[in-house]
């Protein structure tokens, strides 16, 4: 219940401009507190959880063979319909059984990074790596093939994620690229 | 009757029914595996137990019939216990490699114990394997044993239905596998109908191994474009090439059977030398050009034309609607009466033949010919030519008593369901019909005339090469026979001498107040419908009484006088299918203006003036009528390559621009047209073949064409074929192959891989009289031509009968015939 008219606390709060100091500790707080800019990508770069769902990867057994037997569950899976898989039959060992994929693209345009398809796939296979960095300033980067995708991504099943790696810019002829140091890294939390 | 009741449900139905088609009759739903409405049943697979009350073990329904007042519950507790407990069995050594499996997403297992099993399995033994890898059985089939799950069907569907018994188990209990003898290469029909019954991924097929997901098919349920049989099936593509055909099961008069032709040739729509664009000769070259320039240089040519100096000449692979234009753009708007479907058979033999059977009196289904006593088969080599009705006649003549009388100078497979073999002389049809008909007489016949008679019996029998004994005994079962069947083929149209006999027999057996039903088995998909559609020299559509012109042969005849200004040939290889040495070929080379529209650049094309490319069925809507006069759907699955184009609306391009009005413009409406100009064709519907049969009563009888207003066509009487005199040993006789049907099976890649050379075939004695041996390279030397070819024996061939199919091209028979010669001898010498 306010009472009409004079308010002697009120009044009190505001010569003595406790409102703006209150606002201005926040602010000189953060002035001294560490800083959470990340100088990505010329300097360091966050290496995101093994859950993350990123780019995806194919992969291959201990032997080198490839895992992906070529079985469509993952495009069928798919609720955008941006994956491909053309089987054919192959004996010579390049995969687990001799059905291995001829083709097997993944749209990335239109890909939503739910993770069914690495859900549907029987043979583990097909995982969503940690890869984030997928801008490009052509159409070059929509489709990922089989080959690109069989290529290690640079952070390793082993490395945990969840910090932040040291990392450099570079321009090269062919666009940019960031490379990082994964032995070099920080826990940050977020 | 009894009455029975399922789950609570009082139903009544026949003595003797299995209840589990009791239950599906009241619609239950009762999973099996082994089951199978044609085959025999075994109830081996035990998915489908049922419980009756007051007994204490489940029963299999696929092999029980109902007893009036059994309580039957098709869902209780415990049924669904002991689905899931078979299936867990079944799993138990499953190979549950479903992620390689091509049968994945259409397997009857996966679905089964998605519905009924354990989602979980008891047992941790390491499973039984009987090989590591997939093993090819044949050139079309490739095996996986781990995944059976021994229901036998492929084994019976072997025996019971193509007849050919190569496949067996081996071993015992769930170490028994289905598998051809030990496992060996297979030498059989490569119909790959064991592959269709097959619930799951065991029995493969080889092309299309890996290639796709039934997911990613799109399918067209469409007719065979082969022989005439007219089976139904579904084609299936895959990113715009066609992956590969597949029968229904309970659809379709052939159910879920096909042959090799119709499995595993439908791949010639891929092939990669398909015409893509039109071209018009400029310069002696043929050059591509555009649409409008080919159809204005080709109105150009054919104005001002005396219609008398047009010829046509259409495949009888086209469908009625483009038959149907076709004949109506050459009759009222080029007016030349000049139209023929055939290169192979003279008008006069098809008039005949036409009369004979009747197909003016409206269609004879196969199952109709059946449910007769006695079935007569004449004049064809069923088992090669339409691989199908062997199937329908052996598995049904194996489940009824009935007579099957065989005709025909080959052995073939389907003698073995035969109760009487007439092997007799090649061309002498004519002859044993007339003994027939001799013998059918000879009770009512007085002692006055059977002096004359006898002299008559004896020269035909004399003739045929059949003995006394054989005519009587066939002459005896026809005449305690009330209903009679013939199944007459297209030997009376290479030698028409028969058709007489045939009409003769006919009329004959009909006036002693017997059941008749002639059905004709024909081998080009829509040859009827041809026919019926007026591509005739003889007569119009509906057998209507026309204006008479020129058939192939006249036309070629005209041609070579230079009287023939003009000749369009739809999709029709004139040149390599016309008998004689090189006859068609300097005859079209004298044609003021020729057009040909196909599909492949074929030796008719290479002479063209203008090539206008065309599409094949798989690219086109329509309807197709079978031999038994079935009016079916095809319907368009892919897009003609490039700028190919639907043979209907290159045909009406070319009417239109002679006539603007000249149409109608769709393939839908020019069926409305036919259904209102052709009489037997007004119940023709489009939605007719689209049913499915959920009893397995495939007939569909309601598509069959009606009776004709008034046919023109008469059973006309023929010349005797004459044999060349020449001394060789063996008659030469032709047709088709059991892997091929004329020029379109020779561009399939799997037929192609099947058989590629030339063949001949003699009987076992012969072979074995000259030294030779199965699959020996011989020499077939003729009076006018001579090839290298493979030989193939069988036994119980007539002695002295060499068999050379129609279409191969190293060994183009057409070449050992001699236009207006008799049927050729040849001899077969050995290489070395
Ligand atoms: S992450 Fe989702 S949208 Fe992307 S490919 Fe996989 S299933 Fe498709
Ligand atoms: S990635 Fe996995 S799901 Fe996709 S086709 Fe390969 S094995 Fe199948
Ligand atoms: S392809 Fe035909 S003949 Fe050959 S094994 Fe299979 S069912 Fe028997
Ligand atoms: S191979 Fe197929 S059809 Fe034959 S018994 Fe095994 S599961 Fe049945
Ligand atoms: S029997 Fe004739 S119509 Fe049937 S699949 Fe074989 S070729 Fe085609
Ligand atoms: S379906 Fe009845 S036992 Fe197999």
């Amino acid at each position: 219940m306010s009472r009409k008219g004079f308010d002697l606390f009120d009044l009190i709060k505001k010569v003595l401009f406790t409102d703006f100091v209150k606002g201005l500790t926040v602010t000189l707080g953060y002035n001294i507190s560490k800083s959470i800019t990340m100088r990505y990508p010329d300097e360091e770069k966050w290496i995101p959880y093994r859950r993350f769902r990123g780019l995806h990867t194919l992969n291959r057994d201990e032997n080198g063979r490839e895992l992906c037997v070529a079985c469509e569950l993952c495009s069928k899976a798919c609720p955008t319909g941006c994956i491909t898989v053309i089987p054919e039959e192959n004996d010579s060992g390049r995969g687990i059984a001799d059905r291995v994929a001829k083709v097997w693209t993944v749209n990335l345009v239109r890909c939503l990074f739910c993770g069914y398809c690495e859900d549907a796939c029987p043979t583990r296979a097909l995982r969503l790596g940690r890869e984030y960095e997928l801008a490009c300033a052509d159409y070059s980067c929509t489709l990922m093939s089989r080959d690109q995708l069989l290529v290690p991504q640079p952070v390793p099943e082993s490395i945990p994620g969840g910090y932040v790696v040291k990392s450099k810019l570079e321009r090269t002829p062919q666009g940019i690229k960031v490379t990082v140091d994964l032995s070099k890294f920080k826990k940050r939390s977020i | 009757m009894v009455t029975v009741k399922i789950n609570g449900k009082e139903i009544t139905v026949e003595d003797n029914t299995l209840i589990l088609d009791a239950a599906r009759d009241a619609g239950y739903e009762i999973p099996t595996f082994c089951y199978q409405a044609d085959l025999m049943g075994i109830g081996s697979c035990r998915m489908c137990l049922v419980e009756i009350e007051g007994q204490k073990k489940l029963q299999p329904s696929c092999v029980t019939p109902v007893l009036h007042g059994m309580s039957i519950n098709t869902d209780s507790g415990t049924v669904q216990t002991a689905r899931a407990g078979v299936l867990e069995f079944l799993l138990a050594n499953h190979a549950m490699d479903c992620p390689v499996c091509d049968k994945g997403g259409e397997c009857e297992l996966q679905d089964m114990v998605h519905k009924h099993g354990p989602h979980k399995g008891r047992h941790a033994e390491p499973k039984f394997k009987f090989h590591d890898k997939d093993y090819v059985l044949s050139p079309v089939i490739i095996k996986n044993s781990n995944r059976c799950v021994q229901c036998m069907k492929c084994v019976r569907v072997c025996r019971e239905v193509v007849g050919q018994n190569v496949l067996g188990a081996l071993g015992r209990g769930d170490h028994q596998e289905p598998t051809s003898f030990f496992r060996a290469f297979m030498n059989c029909e490569m119909d790959g109908n064991c592959i269709e019954v097959c619930p799951v991924g065991c029995f493969m097929r080889l092309p299309y191994r890996y290639k796709s997901r039934p997911w990613d098919l799109k399918s067209s349920d469409t007719i065979c474009p082969y022989c005439a049989t007219g089976c139904r099936m579904v084609i299936e593509e895959r990113a715009g090439t066609l992956m590969r055909a597949k029968a229904q099961l309970g659809v379709g008069l052939n159910s879920e059977t096909l042959c090799a032709r119709g499995r595993f040739g439908q791949d010639f729509v891929n092939n990669p030398e398909r015409i893509n664009q039109p071209l018009v000769r400029r310069y002696g070259k043929l050059e591509p050009v555009t649409w409008e320039e080919a159809i204005s240089h080709i109105k150009e040519n054919l104005t001002a034309l005396d219609g008398d100096k047009i010829g046509g000449i259409a495949s009888p692979r086209l469908t009625n609607e483009e038959l149907y234009l076709f004949q109506k753009l050459m009759r009222e708007v080029l007016g030349s009466p000049n139209i023929d479907s055939s290169s192979r058979f003279s008008p006069d033999a098809v008039e005949g033949f036409v009369a004979a059977t009747g197909m003016g009196e409206g269609g004879v289904s196969v199952y109709d010919c059946m449910e007769a006593d006695t079935v007569l088969i004449i004049g064809t080599h069923l088992s090669d030519e339409n691989p199908v009705i062997d199937y329908i006649v052996r598995r049904i003549s194996a489940s009824r008593r009935m007579n099957v009388i065989i005709a025909s100078p080959r052995a073939m497979k389907l003698d073995s369901s035969a109760n009487i073999v007439l092997r007799h002389n090649v061309a002498s049809e004519n002859a044993v019909l007339t003994s027939l008909v001799i013998g059918l007489n000879e009770g009512k016949l007085a002692d006055t005339l059977k002096g004359m008679h006898e002299a008559q019996l004896d020269a035909n029998l004399k003739a045929s090469g059949v003995s006394a004994d054989l005519i009587s005994t066939v002459v005896n079962r026809l005449a305690a026979s009330s209903s009679i069947a013939i199944i007459a083929g297209t030997d009376f149209l290479r030698y028409p001498e028969g058709i007489s006999g045939l009409g003769l027999l006919k009329d004959l057996l009909k006036s002693r107040g017997k059941k008749v039903t002639v059905m004709p088995v024909l081998d080009r998909a829509n040859q009827r419908g041809a026919w019926e559609m007026g591509v005739h020299p003889g007569f119009g559509p509906g057998y209507s009484e026309t204006r008479k012109g020129l058939g192939t042969e006249g036309m070629l005849d005209a041609a070579m006088k230079g009287e023939l200004e003009a000749l369009y040939v739809v999709g029709s290889d004139v040149a390599s299918m016309y008998p004689g040495d090189d006859f068609a070929r300097t005859a079209l080379s004298k044609v003021g203006f020729l057009i040909v529209q196909d599909m492949f650049m074929t030796e008719t094309a290479r002479q063209a003036h203008v090539v206008l490319p065309g599409a094949a069925h798989a690219e086109k809507d329509g309807t197709y009528t079978n031999q038994e006069g079935r009016a079916q759907v095809i319907k368009k699955l892919l897009t003609a390559p490039g700028r190919a184009k639907q043979d209907i609306n290159i045909i009406r391009a070319i009417g239109e621009s002679f006539d603007r009005s000249f149409g109608p413009k769709h393939f839908a409406l020019v069926l409305d047209e036919i259904r209102k100009e052709v009489p037997s064709y007004a119940d023709v519907s489009l939605s007719f073949n689209n049913k499915r049969n959920t009893d397995n009563k495939l007939d569909n009888r309601g598509a069959l064409v009606k009776a004709a207003a008034a046919p023109a066509v008469k059973v006309k009487s023929f010349n005797p074929a004459s044999v060349e005199t020449s001394g060789a040993r063996f008659i030469l006789t032709t047709g088709n192959h059991l892997f091929h049907s004329g020029r379109s099976s020779m561009k399939s890649e799997t037929l192609l891989g099947l058989l590629k050379g030339a063949v001949v075939e003699i009987s076992e004695e012969d072979a074995a009289s000259l030294g030779l041996k199965s699959g020996e390279k011989v020499r077939v030397k003729g009076a006018n031509f001579e090839a290298q070819m493979t030989l193939l024996t069988k036994k119980g061939t007539k002695s002295g009968v060499a068999f050379i199919a129609e279409n191969f091209d190293d060994a183009p028979v057409n070449r050992y015939f001699r236009r207006g010669g008799g049927i050729p001898r040849v001899d077969i010498i050995k290489t070395i």
